[in-house]
């Protein structure tokens, strides 16, 4: 049942995604409540197969790397439903939608030809569960601020080019898309920070590269963080590293 | 009872025609009361605005009732019976034509909301003077009802429409609300007051002016509530601006890439837009190479505007389809339903609240 779960969230996203891009090029508005709605849905069979999948393990439900890229398309959906308003980014949810889909297709295929099973713990640590649902809960935050920085993007080079596209009107002020990505990053920083300070108390020793691979995350998203703050980097320049920063944290990911 | 609309607007009459046939805003109560008092006008909604004059009523007889409208009409406002032709409509054809005005898309400006307040201004004042009763009750909130559905579920509002309001929308996109953004204007000519004032308009607070001569700054910049910055330091200013409209009649370029570069250093990320609305144009065209800065040109903005045009034109069909779904759905067969009754003259009885 739980990859049911996930099969439908996934579909729902992807629902969510195409709606979106026919409204935008049919010019049909309107449908943001839809929107919002879909990824209201997406989030009900995330939180259902992570409910499945955590009962079958006993614990925190990120067991395999499959389980791990849901925890953070669960992130991302529900930092996205938190934040997106708050950051007057309702178009935030489109482009998330995609990223979405294409990390939670990843998973049904590999728990399809290859699910693991239950790993129940011996015994329970809660400083491990809470390292790990922080650390990738920062990746959520990490993962919109990249998206955020797609989206500047997009905008920089349609006002740069002076042709307006299709997207243009939808697409939210450069100076909101600006402070979303500094937002998201402090958030995802503070986040991952927790993480870090839990693995100390961790009954479970991680590894050297464990350490590595976490540290070099969270001193990539500091630097960023240190030189906007002090030098008050460019829009453009921001979002390249935020784009830049997540798929070296996702590559980092993958290495552990 | 049926409802009907008797009017002129930007379309059918000319200015002359149009001035002469509007309204006075503080005799529209007492036109209402005379509408009222003709033979077979039961209800009535008197909307005057420069572009319109239209007259929405509820009559058994809306034949009749028209009749007496234009005959009170030409008489009372002087108009030679030859020199305007009023549009007549009557039941579903009013109620469409009145949701298609709320909608803009029957305005000078395609998709322009200030006509929305206006109607329900008009309607206001009529309900406040007993001059509706239940049809035309019905008949303003379902236009109400209409007009945010058509601006919400389709893009009639999207796009800019002239040089002016491409240069704010543009500002907008870059800096989201302009209340915080500072203005530098560069010439004191008719198109830069004109941007100027649209971005005044939309929250800009802080405009400085610069020109050549220095009366011509001030006199701008007291219009604009700015100040007056010498032609000489307005270099200096690059770093503290956001925006700089600049229409001189400078003969080669005086915003030169490399003021502009030296300027970005001391702005810690900020954008600047640039807009140069001279001919010949007054700042370098490489300017736009540089990172987190937006030149726009008089040709470009025209492009843009022209675009937003065709776009809202576009979008009329897709409106109308909005309207139509509407009326089907509970338009003009729920104002039918209501039953016909004679309510008692200056009984505004079931109004609804807007």
């Amino acid at each position: 049942m739980d990859k049911i779960y996930l099969i439908l969230a996934t579909l729902i996203f992807l629902g969510g995604f195409v709606l979106a891009v026919l409204a935008l090029r049919t010019g049909k508005h309107g449908t943001g409540r839809l929107n919002v709605g879909l990824a209201v849905a997406g989030l009900v069979f995330q939180c259902l197969f992570l409910k499945e999948r955590g009962d079958l393990h006993m614990r925190c439900p990120i067991t395999n790397g499959a389980e791990v890229l849901v925890f953070i398309s669960w992130s991302i959906v529900i930092l996205y439903l938190a934040l997106g308003r708050a950051f007057r980014l309702s178009l935030l949810g489109v482009f998330s939608m995609p990223l979405v889909f294409v990390f939670q297709s990843i998973a049904i295929i590999s728990l399809l030809i290859n699910d693991p099973g239950a790993r129940p713990p011996e015994t329970l640590d809660p400083w491990l569960e809470m390292h790990a649902a922080m650390s990738l809960l920062a990746y959520g935050a990490f993962g919109l601020a990249g998206i955020a920085g797609v989206m500047d993007l997009i905008l920089d080079r349609q006002l740069k080019s002076h042709e307006p596209g299709r997207l243009f009107y939808s697409l939210p002020p450069m100076k909101y898309l600006y402070d979303a990505m500094q937002r998201l990053i402090v958030i995802g920083c503070g986040l991952l920070t927790i993480g870090i300070v839990s693995a100390f108390f961790m009954d479970y020793h991680p590894t050297a590269l464990h350490w590595m691979v976490t540290g070099a995350v969270w001193l990539v998203y500091m630097a960023i963080f240190v030189v906007n703050l002090l030098r008050g980097l460019r829009p453009k320049a921001l979002s390249k590293l935020s784009i830049a920063a997540f798929a070296f944290a996702l590559i980092a990911l993958s290495v552990l | 009872m049926s409802i009907f609309c008797l009017g002129v607007n930007h379309n059918t009459a000319p200015v002359e025609i149009r001035e002469r046939l509007a309204f006075a805003e503080s005799a529209i109560p007492r036109h209402l009361d005379e509408i009222r008092d003709l033979e077979a006008v039961e209800e009535a909604v008197v909307l005057s605005t420069c572009n319109r004059v239209e007259i929405y009523g509820a009559a058994d007889q809306p034949g009749e009732a028209l009749d007496r409208l234009v005959e009170y009409l030409i008489s009372h406002f002087e108009v030679n019976d030859g020199d305007v032709e009023f549009y007549r409509h009557e039941e579903e054809a009013a109620a469409h034509h009145l949701f298609e005005v709320a909608s803009g898309l029957d305005s000078m400006v395609l998709g322009e909301t200030e006509i929305f307040g206006q109607i329900k201004k008009a309607y206001s004042t009529a309900q406040t003077n007993g001059a509706t009763s239940r049809r035309m009750n019905k008949l303003f909130q379902q236009s109400f009802s209409v007009g945010k559905r058509v601006r919400t579920s389709t893009r009639i509002q999207q796009g800019s429409t002239s040089i002016g309001s491409a240069a704010v929308d543009l500002a907008e996109k870059i800096f989201g609300q302009l209340d915080g953004c500072r203005v530098l204007v560069l010439g004191a000519g008719e198109m830069g007051r004109v941007t100027a004032q649209s971005l005044k308009s939309r929250g800009a607070k802080s405009i400085a002016v610069s020109n050549r001569s220095f009366d011509k700054a001030e006199a701008l910049a007291d219009e604009l509530e700015g100040k007056a910055v010498p032609f000489e330091a307005w270099t200096d200013m690059l770093d503290q601006v956001d925006i700089v409209i600049s229409s001189t009649g400078a003969p080669g370029s005086i915003v030169k890439k490399a003021d502009v570069a030296k300027a970005l250093k001391r702005r810690r990320g900020h954008s600047l837009f640039l807009i140069d609305i001279a001919v010949p144009r007054d700042i370098d065209n490489e300017v736009n190479d540089l990172d987190n800065v937006y030149l726009y040109n008089i040709d470009q903005l025209q492009r843009i505007a022209d675009a937003g045009v065709a776009q809202r034109q576009k979008q009329i069909e897709i409106c109308r389809g909005v309207i139509q779904e509407f009326l089907n759905e509970k338009g003009i067969e729920a104002l039918a339903s209501v039953p016909v009754d004679h309510p008692e003259r200056g009984a505004g009885t079931d109004s609804q609240s807007s």
